[in-house]
């Protein structure tokens, strides 16, 4: 299978260049005996070095499990992000990673013509398994643009919760969007439009640039922008962690309810127990799921409506359509860059054909994409109805980094450490 | 008091449990899914995709679409003459023209030679063992045909009369011409013109570098090299890598050479032009050139006269040659020949079709 | 919260193994789907000649400083011409090195005598910008030994080519990572 598809991807050029390697032309006849030289080919740094990054990853994945599970150290899990920015991101200039990858898989999924390297693969379900378990200490230490925004965090603002949960609905349409994109093969725009990755590479165009300083001077004082209101890769390990079997809690024995732990988080994960929420009556809370889970079928139906509209502009986005819609108006108005239609010139049949076939795809992907936010945004309003009973403060697993900040400010923790002796903290809480 | 950690991370015993219990539900699913998505990857080649290299393998491959799209204008452009006819080949690639008697055309195209009679109807189609790569028609009548390093003599139905050999593993004949006694053969590989004679013998080697005897040598940087015996007796081959014509005896002394580098009209183009030189019954000579595809008429001494036909005659093969195309630039070149009523026909190697000119009425032909 | 690992099965923890199980099943059925369609050895960018039209955006569009497109010189395919068309512009003043006569912006191109009448020509790839003129050049008129490609001892590997995006002859293509060139040989056809 692997011999065909290379076979597929190398084209026939070297498949007869070889089989006919001594009928060729033949160079000119030097009589000074020169030789002539050959190409040099320097070899990609891909080859052996990719199954060394998924080695890095998967060491620093446990790394940071074992630094957010059992020693609980946030001195360890900034150490491991600060090693994760500077090879990941500095060395590895930040390709590829795991939050790209979720298009690599689309693709891979659509286009039977892409082979996705076992590598992305990796990347892809190593992170993603472990969110299934034991939540996203991905975030916490091993991604690079986790790290760089979490180490430029000086001053953590809250950001006030009608603010923060539209905002956080966004990294969901990113993914639906950025998926779409990928699997018609119109490109990965995930990857063109992160705004971070100029940093690791040094250069970027002005637009990406000027977004990533916007988003490291944001994250001065607001934590980590991009992973909470964009990264889609974080969207999909939020989902995972629904089903996470062990979750960061902070204290290690019983809540004090001092809140300190919430005042410590800067990125608005931690849930305070119900008894000190205000609660509306049950009555009320109960109508009011009732509506919104009548309401969702309608919200998906009327996103999936408003995605199909959005199928033809959204189209114009992938070159071969593109493509296609220049050559027709070149056959009335000359274009002034003729170079790209030439091969269209040539034969337009099978273009417009393949352009034909990318619409359909996009009126499929974009309905799907209008359902899917259709979506998100009706279980958003029924998660918001939902009545949980804490007793105690505890991170929201979802949005938790496992950053390993809030350890350290709990009294109980602080006793466990021998921070504080036991027997006075005793004494106090009895006063 | 000691406190133990929040969370007792799950004992190694459970751990392997639940690895092994998880990953035994991965692996199940992955098995279904595969079974159920079947395969993948369609078998494609190279005709499918509407890519022509011309490679030996795809000798006989229908012209892909890509280059038989567009029908090329007529030549009326220029003042001498005009198209009256035009032959579709069809085969890809074409790589040489004859003009026989009765003003047959015969066609190197792929595998075979084509005998078109003058209306363009095709008459025979004799399919040898390898791709054609010249052609030319003696005074008496028989064909031969030069596959890459063999020469095939054949009747004029195509039987088959003597296969020679020619030695040399650099070997690579892109142009024959013969008279009553001698065959002309030009190795493009080895950079020389060889004289053979009826037996197959090569009775002398033309044209290679010789300062003793004053000459200069050929240079033919791509398979573009030909020869033709002029009516003055003297043999004329053209020397692409110094933009010029070059005269020789049948005893391969060098008498002289006209034509220079130059992107003008009555210069010659490039890196490597002409690609071939023609002579009309009058001593005039018909020259044609690849990069910006031509032909153009000559005077006897070597004047420039007249465009026979320009580049805008030929735009599938400007762009294939310039590497424009998904087709190996190498088959871009054009072949003419002369008729006896003075009329030029001008192979187009790209699209295998045939263009036929004749003298316009009070031109200056 | 209790810290004994058995805990009492309730609803949330029902719920959470359900899902659990069904997001492994998940990542199983991806993992078969996928499972004809992924390469061990990996891809990285490259150019196909027979492709590539020349319109010098590889100089431009790469996201590094310095495109990781260079011209390669197919010394076989090269006919060693005193009059190159990949190295002089159209009509030279003269066939001889002067800036003027080069048709290289950067002067990357090396031309050196060997002999009468051959001339080697070699690309300093320090030099050289990818701009695709000399390709140009030599494909329209010559041999087309002078080509593009990715060089791979500069090419990040981006997921997604920055190049590849604007390409205008779409010539970019994903490779196997260990035969990451493709390479011009010599004409097969006579």
């Amino acid at each position: 299978m692997f011999r065909r598809l290379l076979h597929l991807l190398f084209g026939l050029l070297l498949l007869s260049a070889t089989a006919l390697a001594e009928q060729r032309f033949p160079p000119p006849d030097f009589e000074s005996g020169y030789q002539l030289p050959t190409p040099t080919t320097p070899a990609p740094r891909a080859g052996l070095m990719q199954y060394a990054d998924v080695v890095v990853l998967l060491s620093a994945l446990a790394l940071a499990l074992w630094l957010v599970y059992r020693t609980r150290s946030r001195r360890g899990i900034t150490a491991l992000s600060l090693f994760s920015l500077a090879y990941f991101g500095f060395y590895r200039k930040g390709c590829v990673c795991a939050i790209g990858s979720v298009q690599n898989v689309a693709l891979a999924l659509c286009d039977s013509h892409y082979a996705l390297p076992v590598t992305v693969l990796i990347f892809f379900l190593a992170p993603l398994t472990v969110a299934l378990f034991a939540g996203r200490a991905f975030c916490a230490a091993v991604c690079p643009q986790g790290a760089i925004q979490d180490l430029v965090l000086i001053k953590p603002l809250k950001v006030p919760a009608w603010l923060e949960t539209p905002l956080g609905l966004i990294p969901y349409l990113f993914l639906g969007a950025g998926v779409c994109f990928a699997a018609t093969g119109s490109g990965f725009l995930i990857c063109r439009y992160d705004p971070l990755v100029p940093f690791f590479r040094f250069n970027g165009s002005e637009l990406m640039i000027g977004l990533g300083v916007a988003f490291l001077l944001a994250g001065l004082f607001v934590g980590r922008p991009y992973c909470r209101f964009l990264c889609p890769y974080g969207a999909l390990l939020r989902l995972a962690t629904l089903a996470a079997k062990w979750r960061v809690r902070v204290t290690p024995d019983t809540c004090t309810q001092c809140a300190l732990c919430q005042h410590s988080c800067p990125f608005g994960a931690m849930r305070e127990p119900t008894g000190m929420q205000k609660r509306e009556p049950l009555k009320t809370s109960r109508l009011r799921l009732a509506t919104f889970l009548l309401l969702l079928p309608v919200l998906v139906g009327l996103g999936a409506w408003g995605g199909s509209q959005l199928a033809t502009p959204a189209s114009k986005f992938n070159r071969t359509v593109k493509l296609a819609g220049r050559y027709v108006r070149s056959l009335t108005t000359p274009d002034r860059f003729p170079m790209e239609l030439q091969r269209v010139e040539a034969n337009p049949g099978p273009v417009l054909a393949k352009a034909e076939e990318i619409r359909q795809q996009f009126l499929l992907g974009a309905t799907l994409f209008g359902g899917w936010v259709g979506l998100v945004f009706g279980v958003k309003f029924i998660s918001l109805c939902l009545r949980r009973n804490r007793t105690d403060f505890e991170p929201d697993p979802g949005t938790c980094f496992a950053c390993a900040r809030c350890f350290e400010t709990c009294p109980s923790e602080r006793i466990r450490r021998g921070w504080i002796p036991a027997e006075l903290e005793t004494a106090r809480s009895k006063e | 008091m000691k406190i133990p950690l929040p969370q007792d991370p799950l004992g190694r015993r459970e751990f392997l449990r639940g690895g092994v219990r998880y990953g035994l539900l991965v692996g199940l699913a992955a098995m279904a899914a595969r079974a159920v998505s079947g395969k993948r990857l369609v078998n494609q080649d190279c005709t499918s995709q509407g890519i022509c290299r011309g490679c030996p393998d795809y000798t006989d491959c229908e012209l892909p679409q890509a280059l038989s799209a567009r029908q090329a204008p007529p030549i009326s452009d220029t003042g001498a003459y005009e198209e009256v006819c035009r032959i579709a080949g069809g085969k890809m690639p074409s790589r040489s023209l004859a003009i026989g008697p009765e003003d047959r055309l015969y066609l190197a195209t792929g595998n075979a030679v084509l005998v078109l009679n003058q209306a363009g109807v095709r008459e025979q189609e004799w399919t040898l063992d390898a791709p054609v790569c010249c052609v030319t028609v003696a005074p008496d009548g028989t064909v031969f045909a030069g596959l890459r390093n063999r020469i095939l003599h054949l009747d004029s139905n195509g039987n088959r009369l003597a296969d020679w050999q020619v030695p040399g593993n650099r070997t690579w004949l892109t142009g024959l011409a013969a008279d009553a006694n001698d065959l002309f053969a030009a190795d493009a590989g080895n950079r020389v013109i060889l004289r053979l004679d009826r037996a197959g013998q090569c009775i002398g080697r033309i044209g290679e570098k010789n300062a003793e005897r004053d000459v200069p040598g050929f240079i033919v940087p791509s398979p573009y090299f030909s020869v033709m015996i002029h009516p003055d007796g003297l043999l004329r081959v053209n020397n692409p890598g110094r933009h010029r014509v070059e005269a020789y005896t049948l005893d391969g002394d060098f008498e002289g050479a006209w034509g220079k580098a130059s992107g003008a009209v009555d210069g010659f183009c490039g890196c490597c032009n002409p690609i071939r030189v023609v002579p009309l019954p009058d001593g005039r000579m018909i020259t044609c050139e690849k990069g910006l595809p031509r032909v153009k008429i000559y005077s006897a001494t070597g004047e420039f006269e007249s465009v026979v036909a320009g580049t805008n005659a030929f735009p599938e093969n400007a762009r294939v040659g310039a590497g424009e195309r998904d087709a190996d630039a190498a088959l871009a070149g054009l072949t003419a020949a002369v008729d006896s009523r003075g009329r030029i026909a001008i192979l187009d190697h790209v699209t295998g079709a045939v263009r036929i000119l004749q003298p316009k009425a009070g031109g200056k032909a | 919260m209790s810290t004994n690992p058995k805990e009492p099965v309730n609803r949330r923890n029902f719920l959470g193994a359900a899902a659990r199980v069904a997001a492994m099943t998940g990542v199983g059925a991806l993992l078969g789907k996928l499972a004809g369609a992924t390469a061990a050895k990996g891809t990285v960018w490259q150019i196909d000649p027979a492709k590539c039209v020349r319109c010098g955006k590889c100089a431009t569009a790469c996201v590094l400083e310095q495109s990781a497109v260079k011209c390669v010189h197919a010394y076989a395919v090269c006919g060693y011409c005193e009059l190159c068309t990949g190295y002089f512009g159209p009509e030279p003043n003269e066939l001889t090195t002067a800036a003027e006569n080069q048709l290289c912006p950067t002067a990357a191109i090396q031309r050196t005598y060997i002999e009468d009448p051959y001339y080697q020509y070699h690309i300093d790839e320090k030099l050289c910008i990818g701009c695709a003129k000399c390709v140009d050049g030599c494909n329209r008129y010559g041999n087309g030994s002078l080509f593009l490609q990715v060089r791979h001892d500069r090419c990040v590997n981006c997921n997604e080519c920055a190049i590849a995006r604007v390409c205008a002859g779409d010539a970019f293509v994903r490779v196997p990572v260990d035969q990451p060139y493709l390479l011009k040989t010599k004409p097969t056809t006579s």
